[in-house]
């Protein structure tokens, strides 16, 4: 295996919630062309791209039939990677892998997510249906979700799922509802500092997150992430070429992948569910400490420097840190100001994904912070105050059952 | 870029016709559920090599990944392992009836299973709270049969 450096990262505009001035290989395009421009790079240096949404989200299958001209990847390998919420970081991932194995020299991944252009439920009507089909056939009673009834549906979304994992996850770390409150007022403060981010709010605090509706308990409006649209993309060149196509002296090596995934884990009336959701054993256990042994780190808490977690909820903020082994305590973390972007160990200095959710971009995103973070390139004022010689990007999909990891630093692993 | 400069370029409005969907599920675990509801038992699986007791019981075991036969009856009372509490509709405004929904491990089991609990009010709910399923007085072998969860 190659070491492989990520050189760029590409965005195409601030996350917005609507974009009804273009399409989608509009919107694609500028993030391409920024990514390229920081490099020394041609389109033709490209030699394989790997991109990849939420499937029919925007009522579109095999999306990158269509904008294969507008990013230069005509007569290139073009691979499409999507699985649900990890699947920018799953992208990612193929893409290294593309490098690493020795086929090509120069990988382009893109996670893109439009929206406005579609409906998610539309989407996520493939796994709901089948579900309360089968419960059809065994006669839940209809009338207001009593009992075995419809209202007791966790498919087709992990909202409902994540309502629950927040009370078990509260109750396993003696938080309180005030914790989430607290973590979601720095993501969205955070995020006024990064241009990019969609949900901006200087200054935000617990109090104002407060104010929010209750959904489903515990988790509130200003709880949960946005929908929103854009893209992301970045270069990932051979260490050999590393030389030749950065435009930079700080690019930021992969130090280690890993992956993880099992049964879902909540809202599971016809199998019976065995997880509990806020348990995360396949990330504590087996895609974690993958990660650590391949990047060679002994003390995550010491040697890694800053994290970005996949939050599309603010306990999950709270939750991912300490199954990556970061932090011991959140909630007690949160309190005493640890988790700020100059404390002990910032988490998600760019507002995380609960301020910005193009959803197939999302767990890229991560990656690219992380990776921008340690090319000290995070613009804005979200750049964490001391170096950061590793940093580690986090994304979950499906109903919390797909942990992708990525650790990137400043050097290449000695292989 | 400025907001006025956005102009839309195009939208598309359809109906989805449902028949050109085909699944096929195993919900073998369900059926053994329900038919045990006829007698007024929750009935599951267990799992012969690792002890695992799933309700509802699928037909292999997710952990040992082999499949599984032995039915087993489990209590009707158990702990609420988890919870959340219904107050906004899918538009976000406050609902009227607010609805508890738990998941509750039976005493017995390995696995937890969805409902709803019946209390007065929400805020007495707790994780770790005993709770008890309870079932309509005629059963007739349907989910229609399971009427709530009580608090014991």
């Amino acid at each position: 295996m190659r070491n492989v450096a990520i050189i760029s990262v590409g965005y195409n505009d601030r996350f917005v919630a609507k974009r009804p001035d273009v399409n989608i290989p509009e919107m694609i395009q500028p993030a391409v062309a920024n990514a390229l421009k920081k490099t020394k790079m041609k389109h033709s240096d490209i030699g394989v791209v790997v991109e990849g949404n939420m499937p029919t989200f925007e009522g579109i299958n095999y999306p990158h039939l269509w904008f294969s001209d507008h990013i230069g990847a005509a007569g290139k390998p073009v691979l499409r990677i999507s699985t649900g919420g990890t699947t920018g970081m799953s992208v990612f991932h193929g893409g290294y892998y593309c490098v690493a194995s020795g086929m090509f020299d120069v990988a382009m991944v893109i996670g893109w997510e439009k929206h406005d252009e579609g409906d998610a439920q539309v989407g996520l009507m493939g796994i709901v249906l089948p579900e309360a089909f089968s419960l059809f056939q065994f006669g839940p009673d209809m009338s207001g979700g009593r009992g075995g009834g419809m209202g007791l549906l966790g498919g087709g979304g992990s909202t409902g799922g994540a309502s629950f994992q927040a009370l078990s996850y509260l109750a396993k770390a003696k938080g309180t509802p005030e914790h989430i409150d607290k973590m979601a007022a720095q993501a969205r403060a955070n995020a006024a500092k990064n241009p990019y981010a969609h949900l901006q709010h200087p200054n935000c605090t617990a109090a104002d997150i407060a104010k929010t509706p209750m959904v489903s308990y515990p988790l509130r409006y200003g709880h949960t992430c946005p929908a929103s649209c854009g893209a992301c993309v970045m270069l990932l060149v051979a260490e050999e070429k590393v030389k030749k196509f950065a435009d930079t002296d700080r690019v930021a090596w992969v130090k280690a992948v890993a992956t993880a995934s099992s049964d879902g884990t909540t809202g599971n009336l016809v199998d019976g569910q065995i997880t509990d959701p806020a348990e995360q054993a396949i990330c504590e256990k087996i895609a974690a400490p993958k990660a650590y042994k391949l990047a060679g780190i002994q003390n995550p808490k010491k040697e890694i420097q800053m994290c970005e977690v996949y939050d599309g909820f603010a306990h999950q903020e709270l939750m991912w840190p300490e199954k990556l082994h970061l932090v011991d305590n959140s909630c007690k973390a949160i309190d005493e100001g640890r988790l700020a972007i100059d404390g002990e160990m910032p988490v998600n200095p760019s507002g995380g994904v609960v301020s910005t959710n193009a959803i197939g971009a999302s767990a890229m995103v991560r990656v690219a912070e992380a990776s921008l973070q340690v090319m000290g390139m995070a613009e804005g004022g979200h750049q964490v105050p001391r170096r950061v010689k590793n940093a580690l990007a986090h994304g979950w999909g499906g109903l919390f059952q797909f942990v992708t990891i990525t650790i990137v630093g400043d050097e290449p692993v000695k292989r | 870029m400025d907001k006025k400069e956005r102009k839309e370029t195009r939208q598309t409005k359809d109906t989805l016709d449902m028949s050109l969907f085909k699944w096929r599920i195993e919900a073998d675990g369900l059926e053994l559920l329900v038919q045990g509801f006829k007698e007024k038992k929750v009935l599951g699986r267990k799992c012969h090599k690792c002890g695992t007791v799933y309700v509802p019981g699928p037909s292999y075991c997710r952990k040992c990944l082999i499949d599984i036969q032995d039915v087993v009856e489990v209590s009707k009372k158990g702990k609420i392992a988890c919870y959340t509490v219904g107050l906004a509709d899918v538009r976000g405004n406050p609902v009227e009836e607010i609805s508890v929904s738990v998941q509750v491990k039976f005493d017995g089991s390995d696995s937890w299973m969805l409902g709803n609990l019946e209390i007065d009010d929400w805020k007495k709910v707790y994780v770790g709270m005993p709770a008890e399923l309870v079932l309509r007085e005629e059963t007739n072998g349907t989910l229609a049969d399971i009427v709530c969860f009580r608090p014991v």
